[in-house]
């Protein structure tokens, strides 16, 4: 917060409205954004596949933890929660070293063709992602690849925000440190390695938790480009589960949804500064 | 001068960006330009423009415009001023502006999917919703079954998914106004209306701007909502243009046609982003 109290108090004092009217609409506000997830959680803590448990209901009715237990139990569920947190686990990491393996280059390097790629990587950023699923897929299917982790894998690694927001980040940081560890006769790859990671933990921490925001939730390529249900992840699986012929299952469906939401409200909790961070760099593009 | 850095580093990101960003992207401007089943590989030919001459002609193409259109045209009016509103609040708390702003913004970060899936159950038969209505003495209302009601539906659910997003970059906005300058303001007197209206609003502008041309280019790549609610119907009353490319793609095979909508798509959004530009320009230049 910049301006401090000052700028604060003057900016409450010279509102129309009293601060309890701000602070009335901002507890309205806060409680409507939530509340579809509350009844997310409530519906999934329930009993059968009732729908709709009314405010009223809530307390009410009787909890359960019966819809997680099938989940874990006979559902293809677990099967998903487990792709997506395998594939989720080795991608967010790779980005990461990535991020600032090729941020770093582009950071403190010249080389032919640096301008171009760094033009490039950033249109691809706005670039509509769709343009890729029928090229992907057909990548995929001719080498063979389709329904595998590769497939699942190897399309989040092109991403190249982290590496635009690493190359930013180490433009704005001074090489000294850099030069003299050169100057003690240190090669490239042990600077990258034990002077530049070290110092790199604040942006490293942005492009980890956008990674594992987009990867986890990731929806369009883990679709076209599986085929067997073993091989869904969390969204697709829920997703194409709710689509099913049969009478949907509101409790296990959303105890699933829920499922998928645990990782990120930690993610959030933990990182909240992180990711709005991440979203202004990427929107003042 | 030499450098503590090899270009090197850039390699393993490199490849993997040649190989799943810009081959796909150059090999679906050339699928775009053929005939092309993946079922029937042998009788693939060169088409020249026909895809796009197709694209233009179908029912369903501008269909999916349609839907975009009269998507933008509901959700932005509303969204915009309700983020408007939300910054505006949220620059006002002294206590716990954190948290309200945690609260607020946390919709942002979840999968559209888990969104869709949320609504859905409300949106249904014996949801939430009717069971409001129900409760009330009313008829249950299908709401993702009547074509006149299921666009709306789906824009409810963008607008409560997308204001908290967008009042968070409307709020660092104002947090970039100079103090000095609001200070001078209330100095002379202005009223905290006149101070929104002559210094807060036109410095938001650009701001503001960008969520217009976000909101306008998310409506051209809406594709979960679809797929999760509706799957395009009923009688296409929500087909969206991404839902057209995958269903032309994956349940018709048509790829090359697929292709060349993708194409038109990235035209669209590619056309908005040189107009933001150009206006963001022009404002820089009349600034000066």
């Amino acid at each position: 917060m910049t301006g401090g109290r000052g700028w604060n108090r003057a900016r409450a004092g010279a509102g129309p409205g009293p601060d309890f009217v701000v602070y009335a609409a901002l507890g309205a506000i806060s409680l409507l954004s939530l509340a579809p997830l509350l009844y997310m959680a409530r519906v999934s803590l329930g009993v059968g596949g009732d729908l709709p448990i009314a405010p009223s209901d809530w307390w009410g009715r009787p909890l359960s933890l019966e819809h997680y237990r099938d989940l874990w139990r006979g559902g293809p569920m677990g099967r998903f929660a487990l792709n997506s947190l395998l594939v989720t686990g080795v991608a967010v990491p790779l980005q990461i070293l990535f991020a600032a393996a090729a941020g770093h280059a582009l950071a403190r390097s010249r080389f032919l063709g640096r301008g171009m790629l760094l033009a490039l990587a950033t249109a691809f950023l706005i670039l509509p992602k769709q343009v890729l699923l029928v090229p992907l897929y057909l990548l995929f299917a001719n080498a063979g690849l389709l329904d595998s982790y590769a497939a699942l894998l190897l399309p989040h690694l092109a991403d190249p925000f982290g590496v635009l927001f690493m190359a930013h980040y180490y433009q704005t940081l001074s090489p000294e440190l850099e030069e003299a560890a050169r100057t003690d006769g240190l090669g490239p790859g042990a600077i990258f390695w034990r002077i530049v990671l070290p110092i790199s933990g604040p942006g490293l921490a942005v492009v980890g938790v956008n990674g594992f925001l987009t990867t986890w939730n990731a929806f369009l390529h883990p679709l076209v480009l599986t085929t067997s249900e073993s091989m869904r992840t969390l969204p697709v699986g829920l997703a194409l589960f709710a689509q099913s012929e049969h009478r949907v299952d509101w409790g296990a469906l959303l105890a699933g949804s829920t499922l998928a939401t645990l990782p990120v409200v930690l993610a959030f909790l933990l990182f909240q500064r992180q990711i709005v961070e991440g979203i202004l760099k990427g929107s003042s593009r | 001068m030499k450098r503590s850095a090899r270009p090197l580093g850039v390699l393993p990101w490199g490849l993997a960006f040649l190989l799943f960003g810009l081959i796909p992207i150059a090999y679906a401007f050339g699928l775009s330009f053929q005939d092309f089943n993946p079922l029937r590989p042998d009788r693939t030919s060169w088409v020249g423009f026909a895809n796009y001459a197709a694209a233009l002609q179908s029912p369903s193409f501008w269909k999916a415009l349609r839907t975009t259109a009269l998507f933008v045209l509901g959700t932005l009016p509303i969204t915009l001023t309700l983020a408007y509103g939300v910054a505006s609040l949220l620059s006002r708390a002294r206590r716990a502006q954190s948290f309200f702003r945690a609260a607020i913004f946390f919709p942002a970060t979840l999968s559209m999917v888990v969104i869709s899936l949320v609504f859905k159950s409300l949106y249904a038969q014996e949801g939430l919703l009717n069971g409001w209505l129900a409760a009330g003495g009313l008829p249950r209302v299908p709401w993702l079954l009547d074509k006149n009601l299921a666009l709306p539906s789906i824009m409810l659910m963008d607008v409560w998914s997308s204001v908290g997003y967008y009042a968070i970059l409307i709020l660092a906005g104002r947090k970039t106004l100079p103090d000095d300058q609001l200070e001078a303001a209330r100095l002379e007197g202005l009223s905290a209306w006149e101070v929104e209206r002559r210094i807060v609003f036109p410095h938001l502008r650009p701001v503001l701007l960008f969520v217009v041309l976000l909101n306008t280019i998310r409506a051209f790549q809406i594709f979960i909502e679809v797929f999760v609610l509706t799957r395009g119907g009923p009688l296409e009353s929500t087909l969206t243009l991404v839902y057209h490319i995958y269903d032309r793609a994956f349940y018709h095979f048509e790829m090359g046609y697929a292709s060349s909508l993708a194409f038109l798509l990235l035209a669209f959004v590619g056309g908005l982003l040189v107009i933001q530009r150009t206006l963001l320009g022009a404002r820089a230049e009349a600034a000066r």
